[in-house]
């Protein structure tokens, strides 16, 4: 179970992916959790130098799919919102060892960093020994756990727009306060100018089979000035009741609704809306 | 009062073992040739067993079921109901039907999915209200109910419920069973071997000395290894049998042991009372406990659900009936506190809402209803000893700023609302009844050798509530000699007399006394330089109140110990999110015989409370299935979940335990879901709350119902 490929750089990595029969593992906190009785081998991604830490460009903040949560929590880059959700991932011992590009490529609607990629219209960096490619994380998830990832792909690097790093509002509610899986986070983003908004963003965790976000709700508030919004903050707030059907499992959809509407609710509030 | 000298702490006998990692669990153990059984459990409720069709068995592989055993089909825990493999039909979802063995577990496993069962499935009894079948039925009460309630000022009349608790030990359950020339040796994870002991002697028609069974390092019981480990070893047994002298190891997963052992009974109360000028005058109180499908010891843990029905206080008039009913659901056993924990939530509860209703502060309220030294207990037993909660009220409100934070926090607003609940309650210390004299008749044996150390033989298990340190510190301290001479052995049916069960917070008391009597009785009698036998044996109490099983009257308790507690809580009206601020709890077990052991279980069992009061959810759902069998399912608190939390010990000493020692182990847990909910209806606003655990989601839908 503990044979493996351990390599160092990315293109030795791809290389490896080209075989059906091996892995990737970027941490392994969830892929542990499963059946571990596999014949395929794993590839250990956490020594792959093109694919660590935090790193910016005059455009974005780029975080490493194989950096850690806790890495990321250590780093005078990563943006607060990021490191807020990070810091309520599982418990110090899984943040040791699990990775922002495991945390995506897992596919869970419930991911905490995958809902701050979401907020942030983060795009990945995903390449295979075929080549290399860019695509927004929204469009990553096709829905019910299946992402659009090619069984020779990896996720290289996540790119955060510096435009898109707002002032944020964050809440995440689990079934207690460390080592429990999200039953609904959301994540908002909010910038004004001179009394008009001029970026909206609120992505939804948890509550649907992929992280909730729509930008056509978000537009109806965007560009408008404070009072205005105010005007029509209860319409806002009834279009995401309407648009948003969430899924039941460990609490109900009924709770799910609930809590989304009271935390986007607060949201507005704060922002004074 | 100068606190005792052997109340001091010292580096517990375990610590090295435990803290290096080096001590050696049930599972550990792997001995030469050893086999793995697993036992096919049924997948329904109820349903008859029309055919059981086993795969061909491969080479080196063992198949038993019921027609193997040699003796009853029983297992024997106070009654015999229970079987040990299903014959012809199984009343419980993980009911065992059949077992096997083999070299390689999952091998076993897999051989397991292709017995093919031929069943017709039943509709199941899963509503205590409407189910048939009644395994135990106590009335009993005292004065006129009805002209009570026919001349009060105000009626009140209340349901509570109460859901399952799992004791989510760290250890799984787990035994190593061989047979060796005609005697079968089990040794595993338990709570009480003489159980095991009389399990493996009934079902297999064995004299006593043809079993052995010994204690493994054991990870957490809190009841759950009361029982359950005798099934277990029945089945291990039975393969064993076959096995031709090589042992078999039965080691269940966490979800075949969350789904087929016991936990906590589920409990619907009706209370109902009268108040005349203010005054409480009367108690009517039905309570029913979901037994599950075998009766196991609910009449026991019933028993003590209704002797404690009462609380703390103290009524002329009052009826109770108490009911166990049988639904096809896993039997339930026990869990820290024993059915306590069921009927003081329902108690306390319901003294804060009377008195919410007449305007009074709950604490007032109970207060002037506190029952005293000489009063009568629920079953018209007596207090016989002081009863210090006035001090620990005291203690407890100061400690916590309880009246300061109540009145606070009648005024405010936003989205966070704090509360704060107070709740009081005793536990009744010790087995129930007369049953130490009449069915334990508890001996221990001291044991000296020829250099001058001494062994402490008894059959009672630490398992991790720190036993083996706190008997070698009775016996070391009697004996004035250094601790580091005196050792508790792990419990060895062969070598240990039978001291009874390590339930109902009787160890320390009950068995160190014993322990106490017998180090007196060596110290008097020492000689240096040979070996020395000395034993003691339990006597009753002179001043006991015979406890008359059948009317449910007399001293259902030789003493109590009692505890005052505080919760502080916030709560998120956007989520229904709490958040424990604030645990302040006054105990009283009599004198600690160790202040850290005693002040560690305390706080265990306060955060035990706690889970029971908000995140430990598990119910059956209609089929009859635990659906939550995980621990990323049942959430119990982890370290990030631990609030402050202040324990001050009360020392009322109890003339009959060594140097005042009372019952402890259970004590910090059954008032303290109480506490909780109390702060947390204050924390909405006044929204009553009526059965625990209570969730994020039940708050969140209650404060948006009431427009908070």
């Amino acid at each position: 179970m503990v044979s493996g490929l351990h390599p160092r750089r990315l293109n030795e990595a791809l290389a490896a992916m080209a075989d059906p029969g091996v892995i990737a593992l970027a941490g392994g906190t969830d892929l542990m959790v499963g059946e571990t009785e596999t014949e395929r081998r794993f590839l250990y991604l956490h020594n792959v130098r093109e694919m660590r830490g935090l790193r910016e460009t005059p455009d974005h903040l780029v975080v490493g799919a194989a950096t850690t949560f806790t890495e990321v929590l250590e780093s005078p880059l990563a943006p607060p919102l990021l490191k807020e959700a990070v810091s309520g991932v599982a418990s110090p011992a899984v943040r040791n060892a699990g990775t922002v590009g495991g945390n995506v490529a897992n596919g869970s609607p419930k991911a905490d960093s995958a809902l701050v990629l979401m907020v942030v219209d983060a795009v990945l960096l995903i390449a295979s020994a075929r080549g290399e490619r860019l695509l927004p994380v929204a469009d990553f998830y096709l829905g019910g756990k299946k992402v659009d990832l090619a069984s020779d792909e990896l996720i290289v690097e996540i790119r955060l727009p510096k435009s898109r790093l707002a002032p944020h509002y964050y809440c995440k509610v689990g079934g207690r306060r460390a080592l429990a899986i999200s039953r609904l986070s959301f994540a908002g983003l909010f910038r004004q100018e001179r009394g008009r908004i001029r970026h909206l963003a609120a992505a939804f965790g948890a509550v649907t089979d992929v992280i909730f976000r729509d930008r056509c709700l978000e537009s109806m508030l965007v560009g408008l000035e404070i009072p205005e919004a105010k005007k029509l903050r209860q319409d806002f707030l009834a279009a995401y009741g309407a648009a948003l059907v969430p899924t039941s499992g460990r609490v109900s959809k009924e709770y799910r609704r609930s809590v989304a509407l009271n935390l986007l609710g607060d949201f507005l509030t704060v922002f004074g809306v | 009062m100068a606190p005792h000298p052997i109340s001091e702490p010292v580096v517990k006998k375990d610590h090295d073992l435990k803290m290096s990692g080096r001590a050696l669990y049930a599972a550990d153990h792997y001995p030469e040739g050893l086999l793995f059984a697993a036992a096919l459990r049924s997948p329904h409720a109820r349903a008859r067993i029309l055919k059981v069709t086993p795969p061909e068995l491969p080479p080196g592989h063992i198949y038993a079921d019921h027609r193997d055993i040699p003796g009853p089909n029983e297992i024997p825990i106070v009654n015999c109901d229970t079987p040990v493999l299903a014959v012809d039909a199984v009343q419980y979802v993980g009911e065992p039907i059949l077992v096997m063995a083999g070299p390689d577990e999952r091998a076993v496993r897999k051989l397991l999915s292709r017995v093919r069962v031929d069943y017709e499935v039943l509709e199941p009894e899963l509503d205590v209200k409407t189910a048939g079948t009644t395994y135990c039925d106590y009335n009993f009460g005292r004065g006129d109910v009805d002209k009570a309630m026919a001349e009060a000022d105000k009626t009140y009349d209340e349901e509570f419920e109460t859901f399952y608790q799992e004791q989510a030990y760290i250890e799984p359950q787990g035994l190593v069973v061989r047979w060796e020339e005609g005697k079968i040796i089990a040794r595993g994870s338990m709570q009480c071997p003489y159980y095991v002991h009389e399990a493996l002697v009934h079902a297999f028609a064995l004299p006593e000395d043809k079993v052995r069974v010994v204690q493994d390092v054991t990870g957490g019981g809190f009841g759950g290894k009361e029982d359950f480990p005798s099934n277990l070893a029945c089945l291990a047994a039975l393969c064993a049998m076959k096995a031709g002298g090589r042992p078999v190891g039965l080691f269940l997963g966490r979800a075949e042991d969350m789904e087929c052992s016991t936990k906590r009974h589920p409990s619907v109360s009706r209370y109902r009372a009268a108040v005349k000028n203010g005054r409480l005058t009367a108690l009517d109180i039905d309570v029913v406990f979901n037994a599950g499908a075998y009766t196991t010891l609910t009449g026991v843990v019933l028993l003590r659900g209704v002797a404690s029905c009462v609380g703390v206080y103290k009524v002329d008039n009052l009826r109770v009936r108490g009911r166990g009913v049988k639904t096809n659901t896993v039997p339930c056993g026990a869990y820290r506190g024993f059915g306590a924990p069921q009927t003081v939530f329902a108690v306390e509860m319901f003294m804060g809402h009377i008195a919410g209703d007449l305007g009074l502060d709950p604490l007032d309220f109970k207060i002037a209803h506190l029952a005293a030294q000489g009063d009568l207990t629920s079953t018209s037993g007596r207090y016989h000893h002081p009863v210090p909660l006035p001090a620990m009220i005291e203690d407890a409100v100061k400690n916590s700023g309880y009246r300061e934070k109540r009145e606070l926090c009648k005024r405010q607003d936003g989205r966070l609302r704090r509360g704060v609940g107070l709740s009081l309650w005793f536990h009744g210390a010790g087995f129930a009844g007369t049953g130490e004299r009449d069915f334990i008749k508890a001996r221990v044996r001291l044991v000296k050798s020829a250099d001058g150390r001494v062994e402490a033989l008894a059959s009672n298990t630490d398992i991790g509530q720190g036993l083996k340190t706190t008997f070698a510190k009775i016996v070391a301290h009697e004996l004035g000699i250094p601790l580091d001479r005196v050792t508790a052995c792990s419990p060895d049916t062969d070598r240990c007399p039978n001291s009874g069960p390590t339930v109902a917070s009787r160890s320390i008391m009950t068995v160190g006394e014993l322990f106490r009597r017998a180090a007196v009785k060596l110290r008097e009698g020492w000689a240096d330089g040979v070996e020395q036998v000395f034993e003691d044996d339990y006597v009753q109490p002179d001043y006991i109140i015979p406890y008359d099983y059948d009317r449910c009257r007399g001293d259902a308790y030789a003493t109590y110990s009692w505890a005052a507690c505080v919760v502080e809580l916030e709560v998120d009206l956007l989520t229904g999110v709490h958040r424990v601020l604030g645990v302040w709890g006054c105990f009283d077990a009599g004198t600690p015989v160790d202040r850290t052991i005693l002040t560690g279980q305390m706080e265990g069992g306060l955060l035990q409370g706690i889970g029971y009061s908000s995140m430990e959810q598990m119910k059956y759902d209609r089929a009859g299935r635990i659906r939550n069998k995980t621990f990323s399912d049942y959430l119990i608190p982890t370290a990030m979940d631990v609030p402050l939390i202040k324990v001050t010990l009360h020392v009322e000493k109890f003339p009959e335990g060594p140097y005042g020692a009372k019952g402890a182990g259970e004590l910090p847990l059954p008032g303290v879901p109480a506490a909780y909910l109390s702060a947390l209806e204050q924390a909405m606003g006044g929204i009553p709350v009526r059965h625990a655990p209570f969730s994020a989601e039940e708050t969140l839908a209650a404060v948006m119902e009431a427009g908070k």
